[in-house]
């Protein structure tokens, strides 16, 4: 699979940059929120508040935040920061994903090499493939579905009842996994959603007990041979389900399924900044936030293809820029005072109108005074959609 | 194909199979011997009033055929799901072929039969002395009630002896069918559905144990061939109409008369004396005798026996008046019945004072007595064991949690009716709601959580996580928080103190709030909080298990005493104890109206000890850091300075309410069947309110009281139940014998149904329970004079009908794909890599069925640096998910650990060629056992 990858990254790099760009000229459909205004935060600046700068998961916890750094795990809440390190009884330092339990308020955490660790009232409770029923220990992520914790590991998925004490294993023998090595979960009340590193989308129904798997039509061809006819890679590193639509992220490019149709989304046709996705988050069914090795792409509004994509424009500039973007054609730039140093984005997370972001050099928060969705004065005079911005 | 060894899964077929080829006279004649031997009446002896002492000297508190341990000795294929059971396999004959031969759907076939190495590889087996000794090795229960003699293997193997090589093989002759031209005849097994039951006053049994039905196998006697030649018949007897005649059911009706259920074989059967089931069904039910009579089957008389029972017939005389009670099968004889006592465990009071309810665990009953004319007002039948009652805030309705059942009654305060039942975890222990009294907090100890109920829908919405044994709840006065106590520590690292944990839950969305830790503390119980929110008060204790258990001697193995909680999160620990007179068992506190004192019940020492809150708090706050956290905690002499005194009443005091005029403190008197009164201002004892239990204390009792009791210790230091609460662990690790500082450490085990597990001890050296808790017992644990004969036996009486819950991991005798997965890994004989394991390797070896042990001493690696030993005894595993930590030491927190970190060259068994899902539903199968 490691070999598909690098055959892949030269193919692409070879694509002409052209190739999907034909078609009218391109105007706003309406006016796409940007976040200009963020709070960085590294652990310098903090003084040592943020303990570590390579941020792996933000969870929102109504106005507080928790943070999964790789050294330790991290509380915001009220201005302040309280964090946790093995000292203080977590059991391992990599935090690599989060989940809180909606029903009975404990977080849940991924650890890298080491299971995970259930927080609860101050105190860690931890599970591992040596004590538990947990498939492995290196743990990509978790979530919560009813009773259920389900767990993504490098050998397979993992699901522990919390009432029953159950666990059970789905890999290959139980699942139509072509590969193990799941990096993502994201779990709603009627589905639960797996990114398999090389075997694309597992969906697990919770009502029938029945697994699908979505794997890429092309099978391993290393360019999407045919546009939107399924997910554009089965290297996936990430699964969002929210308001009935699925986004996956891959590292090659962001994939949109709405149960019926598909729609893939690469840097060469989209406002994405790279193709290389850690992590895509759907704020609702026509947005999602993709963390790049190369920025944030926010595909704002599905219908008309409008993003806005902040990253830095040099790599030595101090601050990032906005790209307000329809399709791959940039309309305007927009300055922001997001100075963090590094724009490789490893995660993100909404707290009301607020976005944050998490880099491997520190984290932000975008300030969202007067968020809205969408965009504002679509279909009335702040512009008008011209044409596709996705020729076939 | 899994491990290799099984192209298809094995069903068992039942003797009726083996029959068709070995029922036939010479070297195959092993069905009549069978039929004759215990073996086939091993189900329906179940039935016998004796069964029931047996079971309850077992622990096992349901009906013998409706028990696991019972039906594994006495019946054949019980631990198997129905599809793996043929229709034609019966479990009422008992222990048939298969038992010991495995289960026969792939050798059965004559071809296969003739070539052993061919019948090996589809499932025969050759039983081996082992194998026997499984069911044969000699139970305490069985030897208490039974005249047993002691198992000798070669002699009983002659009884049984049924050799099967070479002879002819013919198929046996069945009736055959034909058109109905009157009544049918269905046979014994059909009549048995309806009258084997319970409820039918197992009939069946009794019958089954008669002559009646050893009629027709008796014939292939050597007596029987006596008596054919002595009346001048020719021929093999079975097979004579002369002797079928009186010897079956069958004997000159036509041929169409028989459905496919009848079995001739079965002897003499009920439609030989009842006339055949009418074709209008006697499955209907025939309720009386007319509604009998017009089904065609009629009331036996004398006339109807005589036609066999001929006088002189055989040498026999025949008096009716004499054999009819023989054979009467309306009734057993006397009936084993156990005494019934109260055992009241915990009660809550009304706001006006005029009602006491009372949750009784024995007779599984909610009483509701008037405190001051002391009259019983109702006694309410509830579920099984009901532990504590809790009242709605508008007092409509009382909740009553059932341990036994695992589920809350909820009762109507007004009409006494049980209005429902909610499924809660296992062994609910206390209770409370919120302030609105829609949400019910229920501490499950068995399951380590808390239910969270909807008392509006009437359903449990959720469940929190506690720490271990949650037992304890209380509401602050403010609402917002519920304070859980729990029983066990947490898990810690191996050999060190104990940490416990007060578990704290947010009202306003049910979500856990905090988690206190309580150091070197464990049996957190009784909890109360300070009516003016200041402070909780826990019980606990604090076991000095880690070093020998000769410290007693010093007054330093168990301590006594409270926990402390501030608002804040701070925990200070006082002791309960007095220099030279402990305060054994501390097991509910509760608080004055006033605040001023609490009170906590001393169930090991029969008193309560009353706590001046001024003065408790002033010790406290004068006390430098260093004291509170160092001094404090192991101060015995302290509790002179707070505890205004100690009030005598009854035994085993457990749960307690004040009136609400703050006048009286009410206490369930658990083995006294009574409710003590205390006069508050007068610190003392003003009566005792009777709740009617019996007068006469049974053996039991006399041992129940005795294993409550802290008398027998050195300064009333502990009880046995000190370390065994609800008979079970504590979860801690002992050093109990005095060779060395921390030297052979071995973990706590269960009481639960472990009479017939000996021996004990983790090296296997006490073949008794009386050797275990005998002059044992004041050697290592009490230090004083020993128990007399008198008290040994009582103890030990009561220790053996400690029950084991039912298994809450398994339904019926269906399983889940993981532990049907899990049982083929339990049973495999062949690894992975289609390896045959050596047979000490395999799991079922050493864990044989029903106790999944062979009761014998083991080494499976697990010995350590602090062993002088490697070999130890192999545990029982019944209900094994419910004792953690596991192996002798302790060492293993979970089931898995046993394997993945303990088990690093296969000898315990052999498993590291499983992947983790496979060792996954290893142990979601032995969950089930």
């Amino acid at each position: 699979m490691h070999r598909i990858f690098l055959i892949l990254a030269v193919a692409t790099s070879l694509a002409p940059k052209g190739l999907c760009q034909s078609g009218p000229t391109i105007t706003l459909a309406g006016e796409p929120y940007v976040y200009k205004e963020w709070e960085s935060f590294t652990e310098e600046s903090t003084h040592g508040g943020l303990i570590n700068d390579h941020i792996f998961f933000l969870e929102a916890d109504g106005d507080s935040l928790w943070i999964g750094t790789e050294g330790g795990l991290v509380l915001y809440e009220n201005g302040k920061w309280k964090s946790w390190t093995e000292e203080d009884g977590l059991p391992w330092k990599v935090v690599m994903g989060l989940a809180k339990d909606p029903r009975t308020g404990e977080l849940w955490l991924a650890l890298f090499g080491e299971g995970i660790a259930r927080f609860s009232g101050g105190h860690f409770e931890h599970f591992t493939q040596m004590n538990s029923g947990l498939l492995n220990d290196v743990v990509y992520g978790v979530d919560i579905q009813g009773d259920n914790v389900w767990v993504a590991t490098t050998a397979g998925i993992s699901r522990y009842n919390q009432v029953t004490g159950e666990w059970a294993v789905f890999n290959e023998k139980h699942a139509p996994m072509e590969e193990v090595w799941t990096y993502n979960v994201d779990a709603a009340e009627d589905r639960v959603y797996f990114a398999v590193w090389g075997g694309g989308i597992l969906e697990w129904d919770v009502k029938t007990q029945v697994w699908t798997d979505y794997v890429d039509p092309d099978g391993e061809m290393e360019i999407d041979l045919y546009r939107d006819d399924g997910l554009v890679h089965v290297i996936t590193t990430s699964a969002s389900y929210i308001d009935n639509v699925l986004w996956a992220g891959t590292y090659f490019g962001l994939s949109r399924y709405d149960r019926r149709n598909w729609r893939g989304y690469m840097d060469i046709d989209s406002g994405l900044p790279s193709n290389f996705i850690n992590l895509a988050v759907g704020r609702n069914g026509t947005s999602c936030y993709s963390c790049t090795d190369k920025g944030l792409g926010v595909l704002v509004d599905f219908e008309t293809d409008t993003w806005v994509t902040y990253k830095q424009d040099t790599e030595d500039a101090e601050t990032w820029t906005a790209h307000v973007m329809v399709g791959n054609q940039e309309i305007k730039t927009m300055s922001t005072n997001l100075d963090l140093p590094n724009h490789f984005t490893i995660c993100v997370e909404f707290m009301g109108d607020d976005v944050w972001i998490g880099t491997g050099h520190g984290l932000a928060r975008g300030i969202g005074n007067g968020y809205y969705d969408g965009l504002r004065g679509k279909g009335s005079s702040a512009g008008s959609f011209k044409g596709p911005t996705n020729p076939k | 194909m899994l491990f290799g060894q099984q192209a298809k899964d094995r069903v068992y077929v039942g003797e009726r199979v083996c029959r068709q080829c070995h029922h036939l006279s010479g070297n195959r004649n092993q069905f009549n011997p069978w039929r004759l031997s215990k073996h086939a009446l091993a189900y329906a002896t179940l039935s016998k009033p004796e069964a029931k002492e047996i079971a309850e000297l077992s622990g096992i508190d349901v009906d013998p055929h409706e028990s696991p341990i019972c039906l594994g000795c006495h019946t054949t294929a019980y631990n198997v799901e129905a599809w793996e059971r043929d229709d034609s396999f019966h479990a009422e004959d008992g222990v048939q072929c298969e038992l010991c031969h495995g289960p026969g759907s792939e050798y059965t076939d004559a071809d296969i039969m003739r070539d052993p190495e061919k019948a090996r590889q589809a499932g025969l087996l050759k039983p081996e002395e082992r194998d026997c000794m499984v069911c044969h090795k000699e139970k305490g229960s069985h030897i208490a009630v039974l005249d047993v003699r002691k198992f000798d293997y070669k002699e009983a193997l002659k009884e049984i002896t049924h050799p099967g090589l070479d002879g002819p093989l013919y198929p046996v002759t069945q009736p055959p069918a034909g058109p109905l031209t009157g009544p049918e005849y269905v046979g014994v097994l059909a009549c048995d559905e309806c009258h084997g039951e319970a409820s039918a006053g197992r009939i069946y049994g009794k019958w089954r144990t008669s002559k009646h039905a050893q009629a027709y196998a008796i014939l292939s006697t050597e007596r029987a061939r006596e008596i054919r030649s002595e009346m001048g018949i020719s021929g093999n007897p079975q097979k004579s109409d002369r002797c079928l005649e009186c010897h079956t059911t069958i004997a000159g009706e036509s041929a169409g008369r028989f459905t496919e259920s009848f079995d001739p074989a079965q002897g003499v059967q009920c439609e030989s004396c009842h006339v055949p089931k009418s074709e209008s069904g006697a499955e209907a039910a025939v309720p009386d005798s007319v509604t009998t009579a017009e089904a065609g089957i009629h009331d036996v008389e004398k006339e109807i026996c005589i036609r066999c029972h001929i006088k002189g017939i055989h040498g026999h005389t025949f008096d009716f008046e004499t054999m009819w009670p023989m054979i009467d099968h309306t009734k057993w004889g006397e009936e084993y019945t156990r005494l019934e006592y109260k055992t009241p465990f915990n009660l809550a009071v009304t706001k006006n004072g005029r009602r006491l309810f009372v949750a009784c665990e024995a007779s599984g009953s909610l009483i509701v007595v008037n405190p001051k004319t002391e009259e019983i007002i109702t006694e309410v039948e509830i579920g099984t064991q009901p532990h504590f009652v809790y009242l709605s805030p508008d007092e409509t309705r009382a909740y009553v949690s059932n341990r036994g059942s695992d589920d809350v009654s909820i009762i109507d305060t007004e009409t006494y009716q049980v209005l429902s039942t909610i499924t809660v975890g296992d062994e609910p222990h206390e209770m409370a709601t919120n302030e609105e009294g829609t949400i019910l907090y229920v501490a499950n100890a068995g399951t380590y959580d808390v239910s969270v109920v909807d008392l509006v829908k009437g359903a449990e919405i959720k469940r929190l996580a506690a720490s271990r044994g949650p037992w304890g709840v209380a509401r602050s006065p403010d609402g917002q928080f519920i304070y859980v106590s729990n029983n066990l520590p947490r898990f810690g690292e191996f050999r060190t103190p104990a940490m416990s944990e007060v578990t704290v839950i947010e009202t306003e969305r049910s979500i856990i709030k905090h988690r206190y830790t309580v150091p070197a503390a464990n049996l957190l119980q009784g909890i109360d909080i300070a009516p003016n929110g200041e402070f909780a008060l826990v019980t606990l204790i604090r076991t000095k298990n880690l070093v020998p258990m000769t410290r007693n001697l010093q007054g330093w193995i168990i301590t006594n005493g409270i926990g402390i909680l501030w608002k804040d999160g701070r925990i200070d620990q006082l002791l309960l104890d007095e220099l030279s007179d402990f305060f054994a068992d501390p097991t509910d506190i509760v608080f004055s109206k006033n605040g001023r004192y609490a009170f906590v019940s001393g169930g090991g020492v029969q008193e309560i000890a009353m706590i001046d809150i001024k003065k408790m708090k002033q010790i406290l706050e004068n006390a430098p850091e260093i004291q509170r956290e160092e001094v404090l905690p192991n101060h015995l002499g302290i509790s002179m300075e707070y505890i205004l005194t100690r009030i005598p009443v009854g035994q085993s005091p457990r749960g307690m309410a004040v009136s609400p005029d703050n006048r009286y403190l009410y206490v369930a008197d658990a083995l006294d069947d009574a409710i003590s009164v205390i006069d508050i201002k007068k610190r003392k004892r003003i009566k005792v309110i009777d709740l009617g239990g019996p007068k006469e204390i049974t053996q039991a009792r006399y041992g129940e009281r005795i294993f409550h009791s802290a008398q027998y210790t050195f300064e009333r230091q502990f009880s046995c139940h000190s370390c065994h609460p609800d008979g079970h662990i504590d979860g801690l690790v002992y050093d109990i014998e005095p060779d060395g500082l921390g030297i052979n450490p071995v973990d706590n085990r269960t009481l639960r149904g472990i009479n017939d597990t000996a021996p004990f001890k983790w090296k296997g050296t006490n073949p008794t329970l009386k050797r275990q808790c005998g002059p044992r017992l004041a050697a290592f644990f009490t230090r004083i004079d020993p128990f007399i004969p008198e008290q040994s036996a009582a103890l030990d009486r009561y220790i053996i009908t400690i029950t084991r819950p039912p298994n809450r991991y398994r339904t019926g005798n269906e399983l889940t794909p993981a532990q049907r997965r899990g049982k083929r890994i339990f049973e495999r004989m062949y690894d992975n890599s289609g390896n045959l394991i050596p047979l000490t390797n395999r799991c079922n070896h050493c864990h044989a069925p029903p106790y999944y042990t062979n009761r014998e001493v083991f080494d499976v690696g697990t010995n350590s640096w602090l062993d002088t030993h490697s070999g130890f005894d192999v545990p029982h595993l019944n209900n094994i998910y419910a004792s953690p930590p596991y192996l002798h030491d302790g060492r293993a927190q979970s089931l898995d650990e046993i394997w993945t970190v303990y088990n690093p060259d296969d000898t315990h068994g052999l498993t590291n060629d499983l992947t983790k899902d496979q060792l996954n539903d290893l142990i979601e199968y032995l969950k089930t056992l």
